[in-house]
Order: C-alpha cells, then structure tokens, then sequence
C-alpha cells in the first residue's frame, strides 16, 4: 500500500484577514450601486416592515409607561366594619401591611374622608347635615408594587378580619393589563409576518449579485475557498440593506411621533405620553437589530442555493 | 494517492453513473479514463473532489476516506488537489495573471506572496509573456494552460483534468496533453479523462477504460481501443 505512507498534506485553516475584508466591502458596495433599482426596492420593503415594528415598540414603551404611572396611582381602598375599637385598628393595619404585593399603607380616618368628600364636591349645604351625623367608615388606603397583582391583593386584603369592604379601580386596571398583553402578542406576530416578507425580497436582490458572480464562487469553492469566505460579501450586503432601512425607518418614526405626541399630549394632558427623547434609544436599538437580522438571514438564504458542498 | 474501493454511484435520478469500481492511482502515475460519453468519466473525477458523494464503496484521496468529510473540511480537500476543465472557467473580465492570482486570493495567501506564485505557474505553463492577456485574446489552448496554471499554483500532489482537450483543435490538444503529461516529471500525479483516441495512442501511457459505469480495462502502456 504505498498511497497510503504518503500522508495527506495539511490542510490549513484560513481565517478571514483584514485586506480581504476591505475587498469584501468594496465588492459589497460596488454591487450594491450595480442593483441599485432592486436595492432600492428592497430597502424600501424593509423600511416598512421595520416602521411597524418601531410603531409596535413605540407603542409598548408607552403602554408599560401608561401602566407603571397608573401603578403608582392605582389604590385599593378597605373600608373598616362600623364600630370597630380604634385599638384594633394598629392590628388591622399590621395585617394588611404583611399581605404580599402591598406597598404603602396609610390610615384615612372617617374626619379626613367627609373633609375630602366636601372638597371634591365643593361647599353645598347638605354638608351641614353630614358634619353632624357622618356617614364614613374608618379606611385605609393601599399602594399596590405591582398594577397586575391588585385583584389578589384585593382579595387578600378582603379576608382580613374587621374588614369590611374593599375597591378599587378593578376595570380600569384589568384592561390595561389586558390591553397591553394583547397588543404585544399582535405587535410580535406582525412583526413577524413582516420579517418574513423582507427577508424574501432582501433573498431576491441579493440573488441578482449571486447570479452575476456564480462563476467566481464555482470557482471560489473548486480551488478551495471556505464557504464563509464566501458569504462573507453577501452578508455585508445585506446587513448594509438592513442598515439602511433601519436607518430610514427610524428617522421617520422619530420625527412623526415626535409630532403626534406633542399634539396628543396638548389634547389629552392627564395622559403620560413618553417624549420623543425618551423613545430615541430602544427605537433605534430593536429597528437596527431586526434590520442587520433580515439582511443577514436574506443574504444566507440567497448564497445557500449556490454553495454545493 | 488515490483509491477507489468497490465504489458505485447513483444519482437521485436513479442512474447509475458508476458500478462497483475499483482503482488504485499511486504518486506520479499518470492516468487515462477512457470512455464514451455517459460512461461514468465525469463523475469519478467529481467523486475524487467531492463535488459528488459515492452512494456505496470508499473514495480515498492522500488516504482520507473523502465520501466522509465533514462540509467544513471539502475546502481543505480543494486546496491540496488542482482541477482543469473542457470550458476553463477562467474569469472573463480578469486577465490571465489575475486570474491565477484569483485561487490563490480566496484562500487567504498573504498579498505579497500572489504575484510571484501567480508567475513563476504561468512560467510553468509557458504563458509568461501573455500573463496580462484577457481571456477573451488568449487562443483555446492558451486559455487552457492558465486555467492549468491556476490548477498548479498550491503546486497539489494531485491534478485532475476532465476533458482538458474537449474545446480544442488536434495541435492545441496534442501541446496541452504534453504538458499533462510533463507534469508528473515533479511526481504530481495526473488523471485526465478524455474520449480523445488520438493523443491516447499517442501517449502510450496507463489507460483506465469505463463503459457503462464498470471498468472493462486497466493497461499500463495502453491504447484507447482493445488492440486486435
């Protein structure tokens, strides 16, 4: 068996270097201005698929917004049984205090309620009537950590013994929640369903640069080019794609929303409706990775059919 | 250098290209694979490069059983072994030095050591006073030796030509088989597929013939027909 003493050579493992990097940029451009009419139509597919998920995260950064501020508003409100001892009312509070998911508790004795009563209704002269026999119950009001957990904390406070009653805004709370669940799920499913859209047409311009230069990766891959070798001007072609229509669709984003939420805000200023400044960053952020991952993707997609081994 | 061992092949379409064949190759041999057209030629070249996966037997090349590569590793294969072709393949828009450099580029040898690799192939291939010659000005047999010069430049134990001669005229082929052939003067080895009757007979050197995918015969000093 003399083929076999003689050894198999070695192979060597080359890594990318930084000269070929540089000619891998400059390949990428250069096709990037030969398909400009497709680049262009893919950037543009892109930029809408990234404006919806700007506007989905948009609008979550301000749905959590609108809930922590409502958190911090949100009270349950426990009414204590009519002739309960003002000595019980120290144990009372202890127990409430100690239930999970309660934050502040504070003691709004029966004075304290009529006086707020009378100043939200403003002077009538029923008032006078009320002064003398008042109708309030002793309560408490309590801060909830957590705007999700107020119906358990309710329910919770509910069982504490010289309790008598308990509210709070349950509607208004488990919609919220609700709402913004839901939007969420909508927000990643479309976000989805679009992604997919812009990684098909990123794979289609992209295919047109792999088309035109099949000779040179059939002959890449004969003479022994790795496969990432070859990739390599694809992806930053259509990372750059990506990039771009990142790019695009947060600009505008930013600008539109910094207009509605200035005129909204002017509308309704009882809602917390975050600045324009206060978006910018995590925008920016989920618009350039989605982008940089459907170029990515696009681009592996379209090399893959033409690398045989 | 090389083996084959009870090697079949059958494409997804149900065809079978090869039929139980079996071959040994040794360092600076030089092969003939004779055969008409659809005899199996093409696809025991594409075996020992791996552009083909053998469907039963083992393939080895340098002693590595190539059928069990991982992908990872063909690249590593493809760099230790030159292959020629009937059309060239050669980079129209990229001059005849460029295009040697070209192979040499992809696998990340360093700038400086390109250009005078790429030459002194072309010096061996005797097309250095063309070596900024597009393509498209280069006559066929020419263009066939840059694409041999391109084979040649990580000087590969191992030169596979499929249809070398396919494209060209008698003296054109008759001066590219000569140059096959002196070739293995360094102990590279050369396999060269051909149904090319004349320049076999004239060569006179080992002849593998296939029909219908099986080999029918192996001769040291052979003809391309069965001599009477």
């Amino acid at each position: 068996m003399r083929s076999r003493s003689e050894g198999s050579p070695v192979v060597r493992r080359v890594g990318v270097q930084r000269e070929a990097f540089a000619q891998f940029l400059r390949e990428a451009s250069m096709s990037f201005r030969r398909n400009g009419l497709m680049t262009a139509a893919a950037v543009t597919t892109v930029t809408v698929a990234l404006l919806t998920v700007g506007m989905a995260v948009a609008g979550s950064l301000n749905l959590s917004h609108l809930a922590t501020t409502l958190n911090a508003q949100v009270e349950i409100v426990a009414f204590v049984r009519d002739g309960t001892r003002p000595s019980d009312l120290t144990r009372i509070e202890t127990a409430i205090a100690a239930e999970p998911g309660v934050g502040a508790v504070r003691f709004v004795g029966r004075g304290e309620a009529l006086a707020r009563l009378q100043r939200s209704l403003g002077e009538s002269p029923a008032f006078a009537d009320l002064t003398k026999h008042n109708p309030l119950p002793d309560s408490f009001e309590i801060r909830v950590g957590d705007a999700a957990q107020t119906a358990d904390v309710a329910a919770a406070i509910q069982t504490v013994p010289g309790i008598h009653e308990v509210a709070y805004g349950a509607e208004v709370v488990d919609r919220l929640v609700a709402l913004t669940r839901a939007m969420r799920i909508m927000a990643l499913l479309l976000t989805v369903a679009l992604a997919v859209v812009a990684v098909i047409v990123v794979t289609n311009t992209l295919r047109l640069t792999v088309i035109a230069r099949w000779r040179e990766i059939e002959i890449m891959e004969l003479v022994g080019a790795t496969r990432w070798f070859i990739r390599w001007p694809f992806l930053i072609e259509g990372v750059l794609q990506g990039l771009l229509a990142a790019a695009a669709a947060g600009s505008v984003l930013l600008a539109v929303y910094a207009v509605a939420a200035a005129r909204l805000q002017g509308a309704l200023p009882f809602l917390p409706i975050l600045p324009a400044a206060g978006i910018a960053l995590p925008l920016m952020a989920a618009v350039a990775v989605c982008g940089i991952a459907v170029g990515a993707a696009g681009s592996f997609v379209a090399v893959r059919r033409f690398l045989t081994t | 250098m090389v083996q084959l061992d009870h090697v079949s092949k059958i494409h997804t379409s149900g065809v079978a290209a090869l039929t139980d064949v079996s071959l040994r190759v040794d360092r600076g041999e030089f092969v003939f694979i004779v055969g008409p057209t659809g005899s199996g030629k093409s696809t025991l070249l594409k075996l020992l490069y791996r552009a083909e996966l053998p469907t039963h037997g083992r393939v080895l090349v340098y002693g590595r059983d190539v059928g069990r590569l991982r992908a990872g590793a063909v690249a590593g294969l493809r760099r230790t072994l030159g292959v020629v072709f009937q059309d060239f393949k050669l980079l129209p828009q990229r001059t005849a030095l460029e295009n040697v450099a070209f192979a040499l580029r992809v696998i990340g040898t360093p700038s400086t050591e390109i250009r005078p690799r790429a030459l002194q192939a072309l010096e061996r291939v005797g097309l250095m006073q063309r070596a900024n010659a597009m393509p498209a000005e280069l006559s066929g047999g020419e263009q066939q030796r840059v694409s041999i010069a391109r084979a040649l430049v990580n000087n590969p134990p191992l030169l596979l030509a499929d249809e070398p001669t396919g494209n060209l005229d008698p003296d054109s082929s008759w001066e590219i088989i000569q140059l096959l052939s002196r070739i293995t003067v360094r102990r590279t080895t050369v396999i060269v597929t051909t149904h090319n009757k004349t320049i076999v007979d004239m060569l006179r050197r080992r002849v593998v013939r296939l029909a219908d995918g099986r080999v029918t015969r192996d001769e040291p000093r052979g003809l391309y027909a069965v001599t009477v």
